[in-house]
């Protein structure tokens, strides 16, 4: 899945070591905030490519909260957008609520395709 | 020389069809006949019925849950694994029991005990599964239940037979109000080693001990959750359905275990006939007007007992005649009945107490109500017990089920449907 919603990404290996991590997360950050999803009240994973089934089936997942909150964040940052300027600033998404809430989904959904995958094409050996 | 070998093999079937005795294998009751059948099968049975549930139609959502994803396997790696080895997995929810089954081939016992107890001890209960698989089952289940009118009558006699308890339904109401929390925090209560019983057929009982007491090892041992003494109410209800035949459902309940003298009742009143096409040779088979159909209902539970008359026409003047005809049956029953009567009715109810434990099915149930209390599993003890059944004590067990206060009940139409008085009760 090199283009899709789980695309090939550096984040695990950062991740994994503390030294790197050091050094690569006050860009991150710095990167995340000049991006600036988070003015408009984005969560990163609101960014997310939804128009393939994987994902829908995995939106389909969330808790009806999650939905329901989602949309909101849709609309609003619709809202500012046709305004031509970014939210109020209380209204900003703040660092610790921007959690990937759909990529955990996203991920099983790509693990039952792969398991399905597996078994429709299994070779079965009698021994 | 060929007919010797048949006698023979004859022989040696006889002496593998004894019945199966209960072993504990790590808490758990482990009970296996091998009738030398070409397929095997293993039911996990859990005392987990309608009975035992926390929240009404919890226990059909577990029961709907069965087989998908555990901590071994997913939902979708259960079912293709065993197709590869040709096995049938099937749930079956009861009052008392929850039947986790799988039939297959003769040898593949330890993978499909695996797939059976990895549901018990490790399944992931998720909310997707949920959401996605079972609550459409749910739904299914009761749509087919409220669509006909002899589930809604049993159902329905059941909870104004015994309220709680006995009398919770199999199914659950077509938008529940529990969540998947609610169904695993179910789980965790009752599958408990204590509540768990394996029986198997075909399959050698050492080996499917031995199997038993590692897959379950991880199982709670802690106490299942405690249930009430059935008490039988009785008392008369009807409700409105459009779909299917009219019904009446007539029936007495009594507590306490089962007895042969109900089932004998049972049999004596069932007015289907030994022939297929013919006509029952029962006075109650000639009272029946055309069209009309009375099936005897005998339902035991381990502390207590439904039997009666469920009475189907396609319309309520023909239900009114054929509940007339069967409340006279029963009467006549606890009247006394003749010797010849008797006999016929006792050979009936042992055939089928008997054929029953031939299938698999009916040999779970046969089975699943001993197992827990402990007492004989054998067939013959089960047979045995009609031998004992004379006039006497058959007359003075209708008399006092007759006696005690009816339990009636009226599907379809209630406007026209007859009364529990009109038919003299």
């Amino acid at each position: 899945m090199a283009f899709g919603p789980l695309s090939i990404s550096l984040a695990p290996y950062v991740q994994s070591s503390k030294t790197l991590l050091k050094w690569v997360q006050p860009l991150a950050n710095w990167y995340a905030n000049a991006s600036r999803y988070r003015q408009y009240g984005f969560k990163y994973d609101d960014l997310l490519v939804e128009e393939n089934p994987t994902v829908q089936r995995a939106l389909s997942r969330l808790t009806p909260r999650e939905t329901y909150d989602r949309a909101y964040r849709l609309k609003r940052a619709s809202h500012a957008s046709v305004l031509h300027a970014p939210l109020a600033k209380d209204q900003w998404t703040k660092p610790e609520e921007d959690v990937r809430y759909l990529v955990p989904h996203v991920s099983n959904v790509v693990a039952e395709d792969a398991e399905r995958a597996k078994w429709d094409n299994v070779i079965v050996k009698k021994h | 020389m060929f007919a010797a070998r048949v006698s023979a093999a004859r022989n040696v079937q006889r002496v593998a069809r004894s019945f199966a005795t209960a072993v504990e294998s790590s808490g758990v009751k482990v009970a296996a006949v091998d009738n030398n059948g070409p397929t095997s099968s293993l039911t996990v049975l859990v005392k987990a019925g309608s009975r035992y549930e926390s929240q009404a139609g919890i226990a059909n959502a577990l029961k709907n849950y069965a087989f998908k994803s555990t901590a071994k396997r997913t939902a979708l790696g259960t079912v293709r694994e065993s197709e590869l080895y040709g096995g049938v997995l099937t749930s079956t929810l009861g009052r008392e029991h929850l039947a986790l089954t799988a039939e297959f081939l003769r040898g593949d016992e330890a993978f499909f005990l695996d797939v059976l107890s990895s549901f018990v001890t490790s399944a992931k209960f998720t909310r997707h599964e949920f959401q996605e698989y079972v609550a459409p089952l749910i739904e299914g289940d009761a749509a087919a239940a409220a669509s006909n009118p002899a589930i809604l009558a049993i159902e329905l006699a059941h909870l104004i037979a015994f309220r709680q308890g006995l009398g919770s339904s199999l199914y659950a109401s077509s938008h529940p109000h529990f969540g998947y929390k609610d169904v695993q925090e179910y789980a965790s209560s009752v599958f408990t080693k204590d509540n768990i019983a394996v029986i198997g057929t075909n399959v050698d009982q050492a080996k499917v001990a031995e199997l038993v007491n590692k897959a379950f090892a991880s199982a709670s041992s802690a106490a299942g959750p405690a249930t009430s003494a059935s008490t039988y109410f009785g008392g008369e209800n009807r409700i409105e359905s459009s779909s299917g035949l009219q019904t009446a459902f007539i029936g007495f309940g009594t507590t306490g275990a089962p007895s042969a003298e109900v089932a004998t009742l049972a049999a004596y009143l069932s007015p289907s006939p030994s022939v297929k096409w013919s006509k029952g040779t029962s006075a109650l088979a000639a009272a029946i007007p055309e069209g009309a159909s009375v099936q005897s209902v005998y339902l035991p539970y381990s502390d207590a007992s439904l039997v009666g008359l469920l009475v189907q026409a396609p319309t309520a003047a023909g239900v009114k005649q054929a509940g007339q005809a069967a409340v006279q049956a029963l009467k006549k029953a606890a009247s006394g009945v003749s010797q010849e009567e008797l006999t016929s009715a006792v050979a009936k109810a042992k055939f089928a107490a008997a054929s029953a434990v031939d299938a698999r099915a009916g040999l779970v149930a046969t089975i699943g109500s001993k197992i827990f209390s402990g007492s004989d599993l054998s067939v013959a003890s089960t047979l045995s017990t009609f031998d004992a059944v004379n006039a006497s004590a058959f007359s003075k067990a209708a008399s006092s089920l007759v006696s005690s206060k009816p339990t009636y009940v009226a599907v379809g139409e209630v406007g026209s449907l007859p009364y529990a008085d009109e038919l003299g009760l």
